[in-house]
């Protein structure tokens, strides 16, 4: 078997489709081999944009198969809206595939992942890796409103159980994905991506449970590589993923900053130090 | 025959004329699998200061329609540290490393400097007096040509590297800083540093950035910055870095028309981390369709003097 070349680079990509799953919410299949064989769940990718008008954008690696690798994405401004217009044989190039991802190797057989919004685009692959192994998983997934619930047959379609909310109750329970969480019967491990108060509240009720729980955070990126410290999370200065910098006191505790982008986007609940 | 590309900042002789701007390139380490490090002139590391700094809180980036605003806030882990676990790492990168120091007394810059110098691993000294991001207090250095002269001189009795001073374009006169730095021993002016900015959210109400204000960068910039150069390089004898939104090779050529002897690239390595390469290889087959043999048959070679005999007279305009 040939060795997988897992060093980023810039791939020069084509769009093979372009769907439109919701109101604002794209998916992009792109023809990318040599991506496709190195990405590992919860990496991303920072796509340049075609016009070259503004910065790359980090966009999470939805789904890999074959030579096909896609990203699906929320149109939040100009440059996801950019992304969003490329037509079926538009080249697009992307860095990577970055960050550290998820870490599905683990022996817990009964997990939770948790998704809100447009965090349901980091865990496909996560989802996929743990079914694989054998584990049940239960998605939580919350959104706004139940169009924006993307994608929650195709979890199901694979062996997911799914405990779904929106804030206006028109699909699941109304209210937060994290309630849900907490009302449930507690899982052995937490994957979970999403907006930084979802992360936050899901970290304190993995921390107050002893659940081992990894979350991919949201930060806007500025290189995407580690370079400009623009994205940085305050870690516990114990962390592996702590960079080999001096620790301060904050907060009553020694905390060291981390570059989202590089030493995660994925870290532990219990090295947090939001 | 293919044109040169090689310049000098001073005794800094670079083989291409572009460095890699202070913050926006890691230690090289982190662009080296997306960018040739041997096609680029050099790299101005992160600026180091006395004492670490844990920078500013998040966010500390915000995206805006022409650019990019920052509030990182210095965030490095003090000149002791640095010098012990930082600096070995860019011993052996291709291309020319420059060491960048920020302070907020004149002994600070002063102990800084003479610190880094010492080592080998860099070849120069970039001298940070315009940072935007530090609640003013290091702003203050660049935007005062008194306060600038003295800090200047401070480093420059601590080192015989080239020393480069990084102007702030916040400033009145520019040119006034710019005659200071140079009076007191700079080897080269970096011009600019980014524009101070702010952004609001308008559902929160809530500035955009943990720090409230930061420095705009990008194509926003631009323009004010060839106009800093253009004026700075009337004023002063020494080399010019231009800086401030180069993404192409007619944004880069617009510094060195207006009188750059090498362009610096920030925030376009967010674009695209393959821009710098490009630009270099844009600008040799620009130099050889126009005949010129080196990237210094350009510097400066903005024709102005046709606008003001287009000016009439009593037109305060």
């Amino acid at each position: 078997m040939a060795l997988l070349d897992l060093h980023p680079r810039v791939h020069a990509t084509k769009v093979i489709e372009r769907c439109e799953l919701a109101q604002g919410v794209t998916l992009l299949t792109l023809h990318a081999p040599q991506l496709a064989s190195a990405v590992r769940p919860g990496q991303f990718v920072m796509a340049i944009p075609p016009s070259g008008e503004s910065a790359a954008t980090a966009l999470a690696v939805y789904d890999i198969s074959g030579k096909h690798a896609s990203i699906l994405f929320f149109v939040t401004g100009k440059r996801t809206s950019e992304l969003a217009g490329l037509a079926p044989g538009a080249r697009l190039d992307v860095v990577g595939a970055l960050g550290n991802g998820f870490d599905c190797a683990g022996n817990q057989r009964d997990v939770a992942i948790v998704a809100g919004g447009v965090g349901i685009a980091s865990v496909w692959l996560c989802a996929k890796a743990l079914l694989a192994r054998g584990a049940r998983v239960r998605l939580f997934y919350g959104a706004r409103t139940a169009e924006l619930l993307v994608e929650a047959q195709r979890f199901a379609d694979v062996g997911c159980e799914l405990i779904l909310t929106t804030d206006d109750g028109t699909r699941g329970e109304r209210g937060f994905v994290t309630d849900a969480l907490r009302r449930a019967a507690p899982p052995e491990a937490i994957f979970a991506c999403g907006p930084s108060p979802m992360l936050r509240c899901v970290g304190q009720i993995a921390n107050e449970l002893e659940i081992p729980a990894q979350l991919s955070l949201e930060e806007t990126f500025g290189c995407g590589v580690g370079g400009c410290w623009g994205c940085v999370v305050a870690l516990t200065a114990r962390s592996d993923r702590a960079p080999n910098f001096p620790p301060a006191q904050r907060g009553g505790s020694d905390v060291v900053y981390a570059r989202v982008c590089k030493d995660g986007p994925v870290f532990l609940a219990d090295e947090l130090r939001w | 025959m293919t044109p040169s590309l090689a310049t000098r900042l001073g005794k800094l002789e670079l083989a291409y004329p572009t460095l890699m701007g202070s913050g926006c390139y890691g230690s090289g380490e982190e662009f080296a699998p997306f960018a040739d490090l041997s096609k680029i002139g050099g790299i101005v590391l992160k600026s180091v200061t006395r004492l670490p700094r844990l920078g500013n809180p998040t966010p500390r980036l915000v995206h805006t329609p022409a650019g990019m605003l920052n509030a990182i806030g210095l965030q490095n882990p003090g000149i002791e540290w640095y010098l012990e676990r930082e600096l070995h790492k860019y011993k052996d990168r291709p291309c020319k490393i420059v060491g960048s120091v920020a302070g907020f007394s004149i002994d600070d810059y002063a102990y800084v400097c003479e610190r880094l110098a010492a080592r080998d691993e860099i070849e120069a000294v970039e001298l940070n007096v315009s940072c935007p991001n530090v609640a003013r207090e290091g702003e203050t250095f660049g935007c005062d040509p008194d306060l600038t002269e003295r800090v200047v001189a401070a480093a420059r009795a601590t080192t015989d590297k080239p020393l480069i001073v990084k102007l702030s374009p916040n400033v009145t006169d520019i040119t006034a800083v710019a005659r200071q730095a140079e009076r007191a021993g700079a080897d080269a002016l970096a011009v600019v540093n980014t524009v101070r900015g702010m952004a609001i959210d308008v559902e929160s109400w809530r500035p955009r950035l943990g720090n409230i204000t930061g420095g705009l960068s990008g194509p926003a910039i631009r323009p004010i910055a060839v106009l800093a150069v253009y004026e700075v390089a009337q004023a002063v004898n020494i080399p010019i870095v231009g800086q401030g939104g180069i993404e192409n090779l007619s944004d880069a050529l617009e510094f060195f028309l207006a009188g750059a002897t090498a362009i610096s690239i920030g925030t376009a390595n967010f674009t695209d981390p393959r821009i710098p390469q490009r630009i270099a290889g844009e600008l040799q087959a620009y130099l050889a369709r126009r005949n010129l043999g080196s990237i210094s048959e350009i510097v400066g070679r903005a024709n102005v003097g046709i606008s003001t005999a287009y000016q009439y007279e009593g037109d305060e305009g």
